[in-house]
């Protein structure tokens, strides 16, 4: 279950994350608000060693998921060993801490 | 519009520079580019910064207002330019701006950036910040991050190899030698980076598939252009080089909204604008400075700037089209691999590279018979993008 908000243009269709006040590709205003589905598939992936201040953490997996309702999003994936292509299922888990307060983000585990 | 002639050119060495302030870098650089033009105790009309995180970096903000100050250049007009990596770049639009229109007769530019003032997890923090906030940021994307993602599609979509990316490394390193101004002036070799059993120690992973050498360094540093007329340069008696094109374009935030995240547009579109400007074509330029934050970058923009198709970039590099000597030379500089990247400096540095090249300047990484020279400077990633043609007027 995730917690973001996309933007599915109501002239053209496209679906948008993050968002935009006007569409990318027809520039008009109106959006519906939908939820990403369940499941998505890997698109890429990194695997940051050296990640910035305020991280205890090394080798953390990250990559860009394209979700079955076409929302692609950015977030922590929880694979041993990802691959382009690999099925995911989606959740919402504490991310990294700024200051002493917990940051809620898309995280990917293996469908 | 009436021509821009850069007529004077300087920087000081990028490295780790504990001694010195960003002001002080700037200033020195600001000298050594007004003292190459000649410019005596002339009026500078406007003074343009470019400058990314003085604020983050160092706890210092109106930096122009600083500069001006520290140069006796008042009461000439200042503005700091922000525009990430390619706050250089956008620092000499606004400068060709003012002299092009005829607000200013004599323009100082200068980029400069301290970044070595905080711990490095710091500075890749504060170079994050570039990011989307909701979106990337706070899921801890690095630079490198973005373009671990990057080159991982362009690896499976193109055929590029790590060996490809290590040449990138290779050359630009050897390049860096022959260049006094080089952060980085270390040789390296295929086999230390790639294939001995120690390579990865000696290269450690930054950001999957992109390894240490396939990143440019941390540095401090600051470079500086002197823009005028032509009537006034001919007066300095400088040899003329001039800004015939500049081009900028943009791309979204963030990489995922690329249709195609592979397709860097605004190098495209910002490269299509400088050669429309200049009347020239690729294959007119003789030296190319191009933005190699990471090695992938040079095969990529080498490509979507026009050079070669896409997909090509990396055959090029290998039969050594890129080096010196070759039929188009890349980053003779050791680009921001070798050179370093204070990222605000980067893209002034570019541009007094090409100046020292097409005047003939350029010592024992000089590009034979270049005359017309091109630049690249790739802001966030790729979603603010500046080209300039440079031309050398006989
Ligand atoms: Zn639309």
């Amino acid at each position: 279950m995730s917690n973001i908000t996309a933007y599915k243009c109501k002239s053209c269709g496209l679906v948008m994350y993050p968002h935009h006040f006007r569409c990318l590709q027809c520039h008009k205003r109106e959006f519906e608000e939908i939820t990403p589905s369940e499941k998505g598939k890997l698109l890429t992936f990194t695997i940051v060693e050296q990640l910035p201040w305020g991280f205890d953490e090394r080798g953390r997996v990250l990559g860009v998921v394209e979700f079955d309702n076409g929302v692609k999003a950015l977030g922590v994936i929880l694979a041993e060993s990802p691959k382009i292509g690999m099925k995911l299922k989606a959740g919402w888990d504490s991310v990294r801490m700024i200051g002493d307060q917990k940051v809620y983000g898309l995280t990917f585990e293996p469908a | 519009m009436r021509p821009v002639v850069v007529a004077g050119a300087g920087m000081i060495p990028f490295e780790r520079r504990d001694e010195d302030s960003l002001v002080g870098m700037m200033a020195v650089a600001g000298l050594n580019a007004m003292d190459d033009a000649g410019l005596g105790d002339r009026a500078v009309d406007a003074v343009y910064v470019g400058n990314m995180a003085s604020g983050l970096f160092n706890h210092q903000v109106s930096v122009a207002s600083a500069l001006v100050d520290r140069l006796s250049l008042m009461p000439a007009a200042a503005d700091r330019i922000e525009n990430g990596p390619a706050s250089g770049g956008s620092a000499i639009k606004n400068g060709f701006l003012a002299v092009a229109s005829g607000y200013a007769d004599i323009v100082l530019v200068v980029g400069g950036e301290k970044m070595r003032e905080v711990i490095g997890p710091k500075a890749t923090d504060i170079v994050a910040a570039m990011t989307h906030p909701s979106a990337e940021y706070i899921y801890g994307v690095t630079l490198p991050a973005l373009a671990g993602l990057f080159t991982r599609l362009y690896m499976e979509k193109y055929g590029v190899t790590r060996e490809h990316l290590t040449m990138v490394a290779i050359k630009n390193q050897e390049n860096g030698l022959l260049n006094p101004y080089a952060h980085i002036r270390m040789k390296i070799t295929m086999e230390g980076v790639l294939t001995h059993p120690q390579a990865h120690i000696n290269s450690p992973i930054v950001a999957d598939p992109l390894h240490l050498y396939d990143c440019c360094p941390v540095s401090d540093g600051a470079a500086a252009v002197l823009l005028t007329t032509e009537e006034i340069a001919k007066e300095l008696n400088k040899p003329i080089v001039t800004i015939d094109g500049v081009g900028q374009a943009t791309d979204t935030h963030t990489l995922q909204e690329r249709s195609d995240p592979t397709d860097l547009k605004a190098v495209t579109v910002a490269s299509e604008r400088a050669f429309s400007m200049a009347g020239l074509k690729p294959k007119d330029v003789d030296v190319a400075e191009l933005h190699d934050a990471f090695t992938i970058l040079e095969i990529a923009e080498s490509e979507h700037a026009g050079f070669f198709p896409k997909g090509e970039g990396a055959k090029a590099l290998e039969a050594g089209e890129t080096r010196i000597g070759g039929k188009l030379p890349i980053n003779p500089s050791g680009g921001l691999k070798a050179r370093g990247h204070p990222v605000g400096a980067t893209g002034v540095a570019q541009a007094v590279e090409l100046v020292w090249q097409l005047r003939g300047e350029a010592g024992d990484r000089q590009v034979k018979k270049a005359t017309t020279g091109f630049s690249l400077n790739f802001g966030g990633f790729g979603n603010n993008v500046l080209a300039f043609v440079l031309r050398r007027k006989s």
